[in-house]
């Protein structure tokens, strides 16, 4: 069943439908969530978002992508969140295991691969919050820059410099670091 | 990132974000589902969910239309919803109260007082921490805690009898969960009405702030002045 014949039955009132359609993008909308600044409450912003998808479903244009529509969904969640919150969104997410396994039998050159890694997450987090929501939406979670555009509400143009300011302050940061 | 090449940066953010871990999105699907599955206001007309709505209704709650809701009327139609000792009418919103009225008899006590007046036991939101002033209002009927910032949590015995009415126009308030029980957010402001026990005559107390309801056992719960459902259902889930 793909994306298309799932929101059609979805539409039915078919649930079960609906329900496979949850199970293939819950991850990427924990990561989306988690990395907009959700924090320990991404879990509630995506089972809000996937609840308020279905009830606007009638309005998803179906000659567009799903997966920028509902992440626009999610993002948007989890701005209501922070805004609500009155504090600044950071991106919440650790290292994982990984990271790690990068080099199994050259364990100092891992350990230098994850440092670097370290201080690149660092940088990242420390970009003014929409260069970092430009880098994370196009890097850590591989979206399309039209795809960046849909989800952040932004001109493509919008994304575009941004974006790049924002890799501009990575390089300058960790390039200092490093270098 | 030894190279100026501005690839090398792209190519290193796409390995970072591969190695971050995401939270355990494990059991979304099937919550969603539940949740979806709930009956709910709008869809009620759908014979298999009357029925179960009335099922629930014989425990907590009753729904009732006021006039046949039709397309072209709708907007003008009072639906009315009774949950946890609230009853919520969805139509012409009423006219504001001038002015705020307290909750009869409503007393300034400490907490320990309050323990002793209450009708029932009280509860805490750990996630807000101590109140910071507590009042009860009508012989121990309502015991509210307020923070700084207007946030309130209003308790009472929502088993028998109502003790507010909240008129709000559309769209209805929203259903959620808060931990095991159903729970009802109105994001909207909304006047507030205080319902004396016995029949009393109703008295207007103010325009309520977003808020969210749900019961706790036989008692009624109501957390206004949380701009997020998130936040307020974080600090609802934390209520002890």
């Amino acid at each position: 069943m793909d994306d298309d014949e799932a929101i059609t039955r979805s539409l039915a009132g078919d649930l079960a439908a609906y329900e496979a359609l949850v199970a293939r993008y819950s991850t990427l909308a924990h990561r989306t969530a988690a990395m907009l600044g959700a924090g320990d409450e991404a879990e509630d912003v995506v089972q809000e978002a996937f609840v308020k998808a279905f009830r606007h479903l009638s309005t998803f244009r179906r000659d567009a992508p799903f997966k920028p529509w509902l992440l626009r969904i999610v993002a948007n969640e989890t701005h209501n969140l922070t805004r609500g919150r009155g504090r600044r969104t950071d991106l919440t997410a650790r290292l994982g295991a990984t990271a790690e396994q990068a080099a199994p039998d050259d364990p100092e050159g891992t350990a230098i691969a994850t440092d670097r890694r370290t201080r690149l997450l660092a940088a990242v987090r420390l970009l003014p919050d929409r260069e970092r929501e430009a880098v994370v939406c196009r890097y850590f979670l591989q979206l399309s820059e039209a795809e960046t555009a849909h989800v952040l509400g932004w001109k493509v143009g919008t994304v575009k410099s941004r974006t790049h300011r924002g890799l501009a302050r990575l390089r300058e940061e960790v390039g200092r670091d490093l270098g | 990132m030894t190279s100026d090449d501005p690839r090398d940066l792209e190519a290193e953010l796409i390995a970072l974000g591969d190695s971050l871990d995401a939270p355990d999105p494990a059991g979304v699907a099937a919550a969603v589902r539940a949740r979806l599955e709930r009956p709910e206001p709008e869809r009620r007309r759908a014979p298999r969910r009357i029925r179960r709505w009335q099922l629930v209704a014989a425990i907590v709650l009753a729904v009732t239309a006021a006039t046949a809701a039709t397309p072209q009327g709708r907007a003008a139609v009072v639906q009315i919803l009774r949950y946890a000792g609230i009853e919520l009418r969805v139509g012409d919103p009423a006219p504001a109260p001038g002015e705020r009225q307290p909750i009869p008899g409503e007393r300034v006590v400490t907490l320990d007082e309050a323990r002793r007046a209450a009708k029932f036991p009280i509860k805490l939101p750990a996630e807000l921490g101590d109140p910071e002033r507590v009042t009860v209002g009508d012989g121990g009927r309502v015991v509210s805690l307020t923070w700084p910032g207007g946030v309130r949590l209003d308790q009472y015995d929502g088993r028998l009898e109502l003790v507010f009415r909240k008129d709000l126009g559309p769209p209805w308030p929203e259903e959620t969960r808060v931990g095991a029980t159903q729970g009802w957010w109105i994001s909207t402001h909304h006047t507030l009405t205080y319902l004396p026990g016995g029949g009393g005559t109703p008295v207007p107390l103010r325009l309520a702030g977003p808020t969210l309801a749900w019961q706790d056992g036989g008692q009624g719960l109501r957390l206004e002045g949380v701009a997020s459902l998130t936040r307020a259902v974080r600090i609802a889930r934390s209520v002890r």
